[in-house]
Parts: structure tokens; C-alpha cells; sequence
């Protein structure tokens, strides 16, 4: 089966924040939650100073952190290695939350939209997929490239940014960028395997 | 003998006004604690707690790990007592049984208040999955949980049976609590022996085990350098060593002073050495711990120590090791200051000070987890406080309640138990 992954290029990322818009009217995530962001920060000093910038979201790991301890089963993988959670079965323990090595994983705890007059009717719809007091997170658009879609962080990107495919097929675009410009995975060191490559 | 056997059980079956006075708090701490569960964090969730990015674990987690290693005290005097039979600590292994037993339920309750979704808390044996270190904590705490009710079971059976005849009005109640075994003849008394010295000596690796998968739900976390290290483990069992046995001298100093306990005060002071001579195994872990951080300079673990050292979590870090180790064990090891209320005071300071340790042991690391440490303070919101100082109430409660039905201290009889009653 083939593994999907994405690999991000930083130099082409201007930090526009698009992904995160469109995660958010995609997947229609509360408040307080991202499945994708961008982290900025600024290098070197003055007059060499610049912003660097870098779009975050769950790396679904071959070897996930989060899976292994998951006490009930509730977090599981895919055969393409997306991993998901089953809401039903969360006990919102927040063990996955602290060893994922991402921090990408939210707890959507109170139920409360973005206005104080309530639920918009599109908030109420988009909410209805999800539970309270359970972990949520990114399932890499499980639903649209399921249907042959790509993920919506990856079809808005202004710059194309990010490219989304078959890290096990040796032809394909990822794996090609991942070969020919050397990608590197966050916190390499820790041996989880990321499905997110980026590259620089 | 027969005097002091009587006034136990006076005290059983006197109700004084204390005793009202006492329970009608602690009822009230429990109930404010229960109603803002109820009214915040059962309709709103954990959003009215402090708990928030990064951190995920706060004051329940914390007081979890406490009261887990607290349940230690337990078997370190019950191990003394029936495994290598030194029967001079024996008046104090009762209340030794009895905190055991209650520490480790009101750790699980705090597990239960920290869930987002406590209605599914069964998930945890429906959908186990053994890979799972939280697993491996359910299944461990269950079977030490049942190791120390055997105990409790087999060295207070004989009272038991001994109230049933002393206090008939009580008969009934005191059989029921026999499980209906009441045969107190010299042959049930030496079988019972061989029960607890089996079940004391297997409480050991059982305490061992109960510790360090604990101290694993943190410290095989790769993700957060401050508890990816091998000393946790060791570290958790030292510290419930030392804590557990500081409750226990602590209760048996109160017991002696206000419920009149017949504790001679040379066992207190022996507690007290003992003390002082597991406090600094502490101090060495904590010390290997810091010696490896200070000297590798790895970024990582290094700011979470000079975070610890010099930040926002220095007053409980140095709290913890001056007050709570550095001074108990000077007052400990001092002769001249190791009378009662040395000894009290002292446990006491070791108990707040565990405290500190485990605060600074599970929050502090959360900081310094992802690409960028977040630096930030977390202090528990008064839902969860109200909500802790009820689940003390609730501890408090069992045992002021199990000392009026069960007799702290050994009732003594060694003449009929040679004759056998």
C-alpha cells in the first residue's frame, strides 16, 4: 500500500498563513485548534536579519509516538500510514498529546464556537463531525484523498509549497523532491519516521 | 494488658464531638469538592482547569503520582513486620495498611478526574491495548491494590474476630467484615502467618513494579527530554520510599497525640532513623540526575535545570531540597532534635517536599518539549483545587472513619492467644 506523505519546501514559503485558513474551512476546526500552522521566527541580527517560517502539521509518523501509548486503541494507523483518532473510544487521557514530539494534537474541551452569540450555522455543521473532551488532530484530508483529492493545506498553497504523494513509489514528485534536495524530517533523531519531509 | 485493651476499644464505639466535629469539615470539603466537579468540570471540561498548551498534565497528574508513591509506606512497614519479622514495628502496620489502601484510591480517583471523558473510564479494560504504559499502570496498580487488601484482610482478621465477641453491638457488622473466616485457632493463626509473610514478601518487586511503570508513563516519552531518563524510575521509587514511610511516621505521630495511640515513642524515633537513612538515596538519584544534565550541557535539559534552578519553578525546587529533604534529614539525624515532635515535623516537611518534587518532576518538563520551549507558569485553577482538597477530604474521611472500625493498633493478647481463643 502506498504511504502517503508531503514534502513542504521552505524557500518557496512566504508565510501567508493560507494553509492554516484553509485547514480551518476545510475541516471546520474550533477555536484554539490548528491542525495546520505556520511557526515563524527571525534569525541572524541586524543587518542580516530575517523571518524564517515553518507550516506544521501532524507528520503522521511510521513509527508514531502516540500510538504506542495510547491506552485504549483509540489512535491507530491507516495501511497508508495516515493516523487517525476514534473518537468513540478516547477517554481523553492526553497521553498522545504529551509524547507526540509535534505538539499536534488538540483538546477541543468546552464546545464553544468562534462568536459569543453562538454557533454559526456553518460552525454547527463542520462541528458535528468531532466530540468534546477528546483529542483531535490533523488526518491529513483522510476524506479528500480518499476520492483522489489533495489535501486542501496542499491545494491552496499560493507558492506550491507543498507537494503531496506516494513516498513509496521512487517516481513520484515527493520522492523525487526528498532525493534530489536532500529532505529532512523534524527531529530526525528520535526515530519516528515522518510522513512530512521538508526541504530547504 | 487488659487495661489498654480496653481503652481500644473504647475508642471504637465512643463518638465524641471531636469525631462529629472532625467528619462534618471534611464531609463539607468533600461535597464543595464533588459539587465543583459536578457544576464545572463535568458540563464544561477540562477548559475549566489551568491545564493548556503545553500543559497537558497538571495538578491531577501530579497528585496522582503522589498519592501512588505514598501508597509505598504501606509495604515498607509491612514488609518489615511480616517478611523479615520485626515485630517492633508491628503497632504502627495497621495504620501502615490502612493509608496503603487509601493512597492508592484516591490516586485512581485523580486519574478519573484528570480524563476528559470519565464516563468512558472502562475503555481502559474494553479496548486495552497492551503496548500501552498507562496499560501496564491499570493492570499494576490492580494487583498491588489486591496485594494490599490480603494483607490488610490477614493481619487484621484476628481483631476483627476479637471485637465481634468484645462489642456485640457491633457483632454482626464485624463478622461481615470477616468474610465469615473466623476460626482464630493457633492452626488458622500460623496458616494466616504464612499468608502474610508470602504476600509481604511479594508486595516487594510489586512495590518496585508499581513505581517505575509509573515513573514509565513519563520516562518513556521520548518527545520530552526532561523525563526521557533512566533515573525516573529508581527516582519514583525513592521517592515513595521516602514519602510513603514520612505518612506513615507522620499519621502515627498524630494518632499517638490526638487519638491516644499506644505508640511508644523509641518506634517513633526508630521510624525517624529509618527515614533518615532513605532520604539521602533521594538526594543521591536527584543529585546523578543533575550531576549528568550540569555536565553534558545538552540545550534541552540544561535550560529545563537552570529553568528548575533559577526560573519560575526555583521556589519549589529549592523548597523541595531544603525543606523538604536537607533540614528533615538534619532533624532526623540529629539525636538531640529526633524526639516526637522532631520526628513529626520532620516527616511532615518530607511529605510537602515529595510534593514539590513531583510538580517540578511532571509540569516543569512540559516546557521544554517541541522546536521552540514555551516558558510559562502553570498554576491550578480553582476548580481543581476545590476539587483536590475534596479528594483529601474523601482520604482524610476513610481513615478517621476506618479508626473508629478497626482498632489502629494491634489489640495485644499474647496469654489467650497462646490459649487460643
Amino acid at each position: 500500500m502506498a504511504r502517503k506523505g508531503m514534502v513542504i519546501d521552505l524557500k518557496r514559503c512566504i508565510g501567508c498563513n493560507a494553509c492554516t485558513i484553509a485547514c480551518k474551512a476545510e475541516n471546520a476546526t474550533p477555536p484554539q485548534v490548528f491542525w495546520a500552522r505556520v511557526l515563524e521566527g527571525e534569525v541572524g541580527k541586524y543587518p542580516s536579519a530575517r523571518r524564517v517560517f515553518l507550516p506544521v502539521l501532524c507528520n503522521h509518523c511510521k513509527n508514531a509516538p502516540c500510538l504506542e501509548v495510547c491506552p485504549t486503541g483509540a489512535t491507530h494507523q491507516r495501511e497508508d500510514g495516515v493516523i487517525l483518532v476514534d473518537y468513540d473510544k478516547c477517554i481523553g487521557c492526553r497521553a498522545c498529546m504529551a509524547a507526540c514530539p509535534y505538539e499536534a494534537r488538540y483538546f477541543w474541551e468546552n464546545g464553544r464556537g468562534y462568536f459569543p452569540e453562538g454557533l454559526t450555522p456553518f460552525e454547527e455543521v463542520g462541528y458535528r463531525k468531532f466530540q468534546r473532551k477528546v483529542v483531535q488532530k490533523c488526518t491529513l484530508c483522510a476524506h479528500r484523498v480518499d476520492n483522489g483529492l489533495e489535501p486542501a493545506c496542499v491545494a491552496t498553497c499560493p507558492t506550491n509549497c507543498r507537494v503531496f504523494g506516494d513516498l513509496d513509489d521512487p517516481t513520484s514528485p515527493v520522492s523525487r523532491l526528498i532525493s534530489e534536495r536532500r529532505g529532512f524530517q523534524l527531529r530526525a533523531e528520535l526515530g519516528t519516521d515522518p510522513s512530512v519531509y521538508y526541504v530547504q | 494488658m487488659r487495661v489498654a485493651q480496653s481503652h481500644h476499644l473504647n475508642q471504637l464505639t465512643h463518638l465524641g464531638a471531636g469525631f462529629y466535629c472532625v467528619s462534618a469539615v471534611l464531609a463539607g470539603l468533600l461535597l464543595w469538592g464533588l459539587y465543583t466537579w459536578g457544576s464545572q468540570q463535568l458540563i464544561y471540561g477540562l477548559g475549566v482547569t489551568a491545564l493548556n498548551v503545553p500543559f497537558y498534565w497538571g495538578a491531577y497528574i501530579v497528585n496522582f503520582v503522589f498519592f501512588v508513591g505514598l501508597s509505598a509506606g504501606g509495604i515498607v512497614v509491612a514488609s518489615m513486620v511480616h517478611a523479615l519479622g520485626l515485630e517492633r514495628f508491628r503497632p504502627v502496620s495497621r495504620i501502615a495498611e490502612v493509608l496503603a489502601i487509601s493512597c492508592l484510591t484516591l490516586a485512581t480517583m485523580f486519574i478519573f478526574f484528570d480524563l476528559g471523558r470519565p464516563d468512558r473510564f472502562l475503555n481502559l479494560l474494553k479496548y486495552a491495548r497492551p503496548m500501552s504504559p498507562l496499560i501496564w499502570d491499570v493492570i499494576v496498580i490492580t494487583l498491588y491494590m489486591g496485594m494490599a487488601l490480603i494483607l490488610a484482610y490477614f493481619s487484621t482478621r484476628v481483631d476483627l474476630v476479637r471485637c465481634m465477641e468484645k462489642i456485640p453491638s457491633r457483632s454482626r457488622f464485624y463478622r461481615w467484615l470477616t468474610l465469615g473466616y473466623t476460626d482464630v485457632s493457633p492452626r488458622a493463626l500460623a496458616r494466616d502467618k504464612i499468608i502474610l509473610r508470602v504476600f509481604a514478601v511479594l508486595a516487594i518487586p510489586g512495590a518496585v513494579a508499581l513505581h517505575s511503570v509509573t515513573a514509565w508513563i513519563f520516562g518513556l516519552l521520548k518527545a520530552t527530554p526532561g523525563w526521557n531518563t533512566a533515573i525516573l524510575a529508581p527516582l519514583f521509587v525513592g521517592s515513595a520510599l521516602v514519602s510513603g514511610l514520612a505518612l506513615v511516621t507522620l499519621t502515627s505521630v498524630l494518632g499517638r497525640q490526638f487519638l491516644k495511640l499506644d505508640i511508644e515513642e523509641k518506634l517513633i524515633r526508630d521510624m525517624g532513623k529509618l527515614l533518615a537513612f532513605l532520604i539521602p538515596v533521594l538526594g543521591y538519584f536527584l543529585f546523578a540526575e543533575w550531576i549528568t544534565v550540569m555536565y553534558a550541557q545538552e540545550p534541552a535539559r540544561l535550560s529545563l535545570f537552570q529553568e528548575l534552578m533559577f526560573g519560575n519553578y526555583a521556589t519549589v525546587f529549592w523548597f523541595d531540597l531544603l525543606l523538604g529533604l536537607i533540614i528533615p534529614f538534619v532533624i532526623l539525624a540529629v539525636p538531640g532534635t529526633r524526639t516526637v515532635a522532631g520526628v513529626g515535623l520532620a516527616s511532615a516537611l518530607v511529605v510537602v517536599g515529595v510534593l514539590a518534587e513531583r510538580v517540578n518532576l511532571v509540569v516543569a518538563p512540559l516546557m521544554f518539549r517541541f522546536l521552540v520551549p514555551q516558558i510559562t507558569f502553570y498554576v491550578p485553577s480553582w476548580v481543581e483545587l476545590s476539587v483536590i482538597l475534596g479528594t483529601y477530604a474523601v482520604g482524610v474521611l476513610v481513615f478517621v472513619v476506618l479508626a473508629k472500625i478497626l482498632p489502629l493498633v494491634e489489640i495485644e493478647e499474647p496469654a489467650s492467644r497462646r490459649a487460643g481463643i
